[in-house]
């Protein structure tokens, strides 16, 4: 146990490392900085592969019952899908958000050491896919909207007052890009939260014989989803772009934050990974 | 070593404009002109002539007044007194004049720092004299060298890196509001010289098309033609407005032509795109309050100013870092400039032998197993160390009896410590570019 710890101990660092090296090499203008944020990042999803990989060989399927794994797949999931938006947008900018995200979601990963998880019967792989695939890349999605629109509201506050850019913003790419990723985000990521969301309820349907239990969780994805239905409405239809986008998304990634780690691990509720 | 390297000449803060303009050197072959020639006192020159300085980098013997010797050249080229030059010209030796080489290339001797033209003067400069046969080891080298220290000063330091004049200042902030100002179409409304310059910048810049608007149409197409755009009446200004994305104003209209409460009616039905305005009439014409709207952004001529004051303040601060580069690059310099020397080249070859020597000795050692006989290994080390030895007899010796001619011994040990690498640097991008021009002139 005590080797696997120094090694979950050992992608963590890496993250750290990636996560601080980054920012640092913006400021301070060093490429070779943000070079040693992409290979240690590269580094921590290596091994982080590697290890979920080892668990995975260890207990099989019955890992799918911890909350644990779930975070650790999830700090996974993000890093892939952020390095596949990386490489379809080029945007420097996601280098910055994906590090310490996979971190906070990895070392969470590492504090709660939870009892199994009562999985529902009726448990079937292709519905668990389903739900949990896509609500991995819609959160991964909100998580980014959620970082272009801090850095969106940054550097229009810095325009629209006519601040001095200071050589920290200098680097930052256009409003227009992070309006572009904001909009990215939104017309992938709604239909899949909406198809996880429907999956989630059709499945306790099947298993609970009701829709909603009016379990914590529930309520709160009804709100996420009726707020990023909103937002995909107002972007797509009346052509929303900008501020009001961008402060939408926030909103909207810090409730999954309080839905993700507030009711699952300190409400009671079927989603909880307490004991 | 009789060689030394010279840098004479005058500036925009030595020289007024008046004596800059009569020393002018545009098209001078030091060559041709019997500044350099085999004899002589002068090996190798370059003449660097812009509207902002006069300078001769040379190489040439310790002996000479080089000094006088350039000014006096200078003049009679220029058929003015030399007396006129000496109060207005500087001249630096050794490793002054690495440094001011290298000074003003990273342009942190321009009029306004940080400029790059002067890179490019300086390449043309250098390309004459290689053209010219007057750039030998030394001035390569020394120029090579000067290209790397101000792609250095760029890259590590922000002394370029931010706009210090108003129509710059404007395409840099459309470069932060539009990702690629390709996609987007430009909107001159009114005209006159800043604003066409600020359009020049936008054109320069990759805008997709500029349109003009102006109260007198016929006015307003001999603009667009100019920028081979095209020109729309006054009236559909709100049109316009819907078209394009970066709009330059400049009327001379007393009252504002832009209101705020109109602009919204314009952002519904342009879906919000974002726009950007450039105000820079006075009286403004373009009401500030639009600033407060979502997505679009307005900069008047005083927003620009502060800018372009602030920018340059910047600047100021990175000269201090970027002169620590060239501090640094000066004195890497004037260490390959000493290994130039005789003994120096020795030591550095006999060293890289027995280097050789000793990792292949040890290699074979292991090789012979756990307990080598100690006769055997004696044996070995005596072949190893005889072989090295024997091997860099010939050049060292060569390069003796070279070193013996005057003119030719840098050249040779020049070649000897690149033929062994001695130096162990990696070739630069541009190392054959005196070669590539001579073998493209022909």
């Amino acid at each position: 146990m005590t080797a696997s710890r120094l090694f979950e101990l050992i992608i963590a660092l890496l993250y750290l490392a990636g996560s601080i090296s980054y920012p640092l090499g913006l400021a301070l203008r060093r490429p070779a900085l943000k070079r040693i944020a992409a290979w240690t990042s590269a580094a921590a999803f290596g091994l982080h592969t590697v290890d979920l990989g080892l668990r995975f060989m260890e207990v099989g399927a019955a890992n799918l019952q911890h909350g644990q794994f779930y975070m650790s797949l999830m700090a996974w999931f993000f890093v892939l899908i952020f390095f596949m938006l990386w490489w379809k947008l080029k945007h420097d900018f996601l280098s910055m958000i994906t590090a310490p995200l996979a971190l906070i979601l990895f070392s969470s990963s590492l504090a709660v050491r939870t009892q199994v998880l009562a999985v529902p019967e009726h448990f079937s792989v292709l519905w668990f896919s389903l739900h949990v695939g896509t609500i991995f890349v819609s959160l991964a999605l909100i998580a980014m909207a959620f970082g272009a629109g801090l850095a969106y509201l940054h550097l229009e506050r810095l325009i629209k007052t006519k601040a001095k850019l200071p050589g920290f913003s200098k680097e930052l790419p256009s409003l227009e890009t992070f309006d572009k990723a904001n909009h990215w985000a939104v017309s992938i990521g709604f239909p899949l939260y909406s198809i996880s969301v429907l999956a989630g309820f059709l499945w306790a349907s099947f298993t609970w014989k009701k829709v909603i239990s009016w379990d914590p969780k529930e309520l709160i994805t009804i709100v996420i989803w009726a707020l990023f239905a909103l937002l995909f409405h107002q972007r797509m239809v009346l052509g929303w772009r900008g501020r009001k986008p961008a402060k939408t998304a926030i909103i909207l990634f810090i409730l999954c934050l309080v839905s993700l780690v507030g009711v699952n691990f300190l409400l009671p509720s079927h989603h909880s990974f307490r004991q | 070593m009789n060689q030394e390297i010279y840098l004479v000449g005058l500036n925009h803060k030595t020289a007024g404009v008046d004596i800059r303009e009569r020393f002018a050197l545009s098209d001078c072959d030091p060559a041709a002109a019997g500044l350099v020639s085999d004899g002589g006192a002068v090996s190798e020159a370059m003449i660097l002539s812009t509207c902002n300085r006069v300078e001769f980098l040379v190489v040439g013997s310790r002996d000479a007044d080089m000094r006088a010797k350039i000014l006096r050249f200078w003049a009679d080229h220029c058929a003015q007194p030399v007396a006129d030059l000496h109060s207005h010209t500087y001249c630096h030796a050794g490793e002054e004049a690495v440094n001011h080489l290298f000074t003003v290339a990273s342009s942190l001797d321009s009029m306004i720092l940080g400029e790059p033209q002067i890179l490019g003067q300086l390449k043309t400069a250098y390309r004459k004299a290689v053209e010219k046969g007057a750039a030998r080891v030394i001035v390569n080298r020394l120029l090579h060298k000067a290209f790397s220290v101000a792609k250095r000063v760029r890259t590590e330091t922000a002394i370029a890196s931010s706009a210090v004049s108003i129509s710059y200042a404007a395409v840099e902030l459309a470069r932060k509001i539009f990702t690629d100002l390709t996609n987007h179409r430009a909107l001159l409304v009114g005209a006159g010289e800043m604003a066409e310059l600020a359009a020049t910048h936008l054109l320069s810049a990759g805008v997709r098309d500029i349109t003009v608007v102006n109260r007198t149409l016929a006015k307003g197409e001999e603009l667009a033609r100019q920028f081979k755009g095209r020109a729309m009446p006054f009236e559909e200004l709100h049109q316009a407005l819907l078209e394009t994305d970066i709009v330059i104003s400049s009327t001379g209209s007393p009252t504002a032509i832009i209101r705020a409460k109109d602009m919204k009616e314009v952002l519904r039905k342009r879906r919000h795109r974002p726009i950007f305005f450039i105000d820079i009439a006075v009286p403004r014409d373009i009401d500030p309050d639009i600033n407060g709207l979502d997505n679009v952004y307005l900069y008047d001529i005083d927003d620009l100013k502060e800018v372009v004051e602030e920018n340059l303040a910047g600047r100021q601060q990175e000269a201090q870092k970027a002169r620590g580069i060239v501090a640094e690059e000066v004195s890497a310099f004037m260490r390959w400039r000493d290994g130039l020397e005789l003994q120096p080249t020795i030591v550095a070859l006999l060293d890289q032998g027995e280097g050789i020597a000793r990792r292949e000795l040890r290699k074979s050692i292991k090789q012979l197993g756990p307990d080598p006989d100690p006769q055997t290994v004696a044996i070995m080390e005596r072949l190893a160390k005889s072989l090295c030895h024997k091997i860099y007899h010939e050049p060292i010796s060569y390069l003796k009896r070279r070193s013996q001619e005057e003119g030719s011994a840098q050249r040779f040990i020049h070649n000897a410590r690149r033929m062994f690498n001695l130096d162990e640097e990696a070739v630069p991008e541009d190392a054959h570019l005196d070669r590539k021009i001579q073998s493209g002139g022909k």
